[in-house]
């Protein structure tokens, strides 16, 4: 009990001293977090709707080098960005450039480079998470949107995408809670993110294994709050699971509906019956 | 003849090494309403993809007031927007009200303006008996409700050819009726329609000529009093004693 006493006392020492320090590396860390997963989102879009591009036998063969070209485009910047660390992608872009170019190009602040690093990275995993949101929308609504003249953009921008979206929401949260934790490497090329403000206090005041609280608290309390708002976002997409009706619908057959009206009609789906009605009649 | 709409010559599709039309010649005219019968896996609805080109025919032409539609250069969304299908499995717009999947097309592909969309879709929702559902979304409405909005999402483009493919065969069969009925009052107000179907009553009543397809070909076309009552190959009795039980 000794030690938790004293912990709590090292962490009020810590925060009345350091803790706008603290605050501000949270809110770069979000900033960071979600600037870099809508940009990415976006590139994710991006690669996901040029790789679902339709390839039909009868088109130029033009269009069908440039469609495969992009396709192996995408996949390389996939596998690359996907298969490396993103600590050292930052380093590689940070310092390689300059390193280089002789300093010719070069990112002049470590926001541009965080948020490029960050969104490259996204942008990634998405490329494949939007490519399953697009494929596994029911092919009939495709058919459905090109049956009333759609081109492919219309197709992909008013029904596919708002579908597809709808399906990798999950996906989008699991990268902005991934974002949340890992932007904590920016501290590598100097990002003022909350990790950055641990390792910032500790150096000046010793107390590590308290710090290391506030960080675990903070970290905790930010992704619960983004859970808890994405799964929010995501109700508020599926839309109301109830609708009002105008007036009552003349042709509906409703259980326990007794005589169907077509019943001894032509349209009588039990032809045999109706047959029999006509033969009764003769 | 000027009120052709749809000419098809020698029209064939393979998937692969499989033939599934072969030479197939026909007309569709200003008021037709054609319905078009035979087995499963008799090429019928291929037949009606190609005429809208969902699938790409292997061979033959299809002539849209005698332009083909197949040259390349010509633009397919442009042509289906004059052709509408109605589908088996409805493909309806699922993250869309029933009210904007009649008015998305209007808008965005004939560029109408909301006020004059929405009147027309309304005039069309009311035709099929949809007009209390209009804030529902498909997944919550029956299966013959989905068909009939699909009906009206159709025609709200004011097409020239309504095609149905199999448009009562995912339905249960206290609902087959409905969309039946509605199928059968576009047809009294002189829709052209081309109607691949199994409901035999349907052909046999409401159909102004028939089609009999077996084995990728046209085997035997004429009036539902021709066909029904004496048709002519052997095949086509064989087919129709099926139904007759």
């Amino acid at each position: 009990m000794n030690k938790f006493a004293q912990l709590a006392a090292d962490i009020t020492k810590l925060w009345t001293k350091y803790g706008t320090a603290y605050l501000s590396g949270i809110e770069n860390t979000l900033i960071l977090a979600l600037v870099g997963t809508v940009i990415g989102c976006l590139i994710g879009f991006v690669c996901g709707i040029l790789n679902t591009i339709p390839r039909r036998p009868n088109d130029h063969p033009l269009k069908k080098f440039i469609l495969s070209l992009i396709r192996v485009i995408i996949r390389i910047y996939v596998e690359v960005f996907r298969g490396t660390p993103m600590v050292l992608q930052a380093v590689f872009l940070f310092y390689g450039l300059p390193y280089f170019t002789d300093n010719a190009v070069k990112f002049t602040s470590v926001w541009a480079a965080a948020i490029v690093v960050v969104s490259i990275n996204t942008g990634a995993y998405m490329a494949e998470s939007v490519r399953g949101g697009i494929i596994s929308v029911d092919p009939g609504q495709t058919e459905g949107a090109m049956a009333i003249g759609m081109t492919h953009v219309q197709t992909m921008t008013s029904v596919i995408l708002p579908q597809a979206l709808r399906n990798i929401m999950p996906q989008i949260g699991n990268n902005f809670i991934i974002n949340v934790k890992d932007t904590s490497v920016m501290f590598i090329i100097g990002f003022p993110d909350f990790f950055a403000a641990h390792r910032a206090t500790v150096g000046a005041s010793y107390l590590y294994f308290p710090s290391a609280t506030v960080e675990m608290v903070g970290y905790l309390t930010m992704t619960l709050i983004a859970s808890f708002l994405l799964r929010w976002v995501e109700k508020k997409m599926d839309g109301s699971g109830n609708y009002e009706l105008v007036q009552e619908d003349q042709l509906t057959m409703t259980a326990g509906t007794y005589r169907h009206p077509d019943r001894g009609t032509p349209f009588d789906e039990r032809s045999k019956e109706y047959e029999n009605s006509e033969k009764e009649a003769e | 003849m000027a009120d052709q709409i749809l000419q098809i010559n020698h029209l064939s599709k393979s998937f692969g090494s499989h033939e599934v039309l072969k030479d197939i010649d026909f007309t569709v005219s200003q008021g037709d309403v054609i319905s078009i019968i035979g087995a499963s896996g008799s090429g019928k609805s291929t037949l009606l993809r190609c005429i809208n080109l969902l699938e790409t025919p292997t061979s033959g032409e299809i002539l849209y007031h005698g332009k083909n539609v197949l040259q390349r250069g010509t633009n397919p969304a442009e042509y289906r927007a004059h052709v509408g299908m109605v589908f088996q499995s409805f493909n309806l717009f699922n993250n869309m009200s029933v009210l904007e999947n009649c008015l998305v097309g209007q808008i965005k592909v004939l560029k109408r303006d909301k006020t004059e969309a929405r009147d027309h879709a309304m005039h069309y929702l009311d035709k099929v008996g949809m007009t209390p559902y209009i804030n529902a979304r498909p997944r919550q409405i029956s299966g013959g409700q989905k068909q009939r909005v699909a009906i009206a999402r159709a025609m709200a483009m004011d097409p020239e050819v309504l095609l149905f493919d199999e448009p009562t065969s995912a339905l249960d069969p206290e609902m087959v009726g409905e969309v039946l009925t509605v199928m059968k009052n576009l047809a009294e107000s002189g829709m052209t329609m081309l109607v691949v179907t199994h409901e035999m009553a349907f052909a046999r009543d409401v159909s102004k000529r028939v089609v009999y397809m077996n084995g990728g070909v046209i085997c035997e076309q004429g009036s539902p009093e021709e066909l029904f009552k004496n048709p002519r190959k052997q095949e086509t009795i064989d087919f129709l004693s099926r139904f007759r039980g």
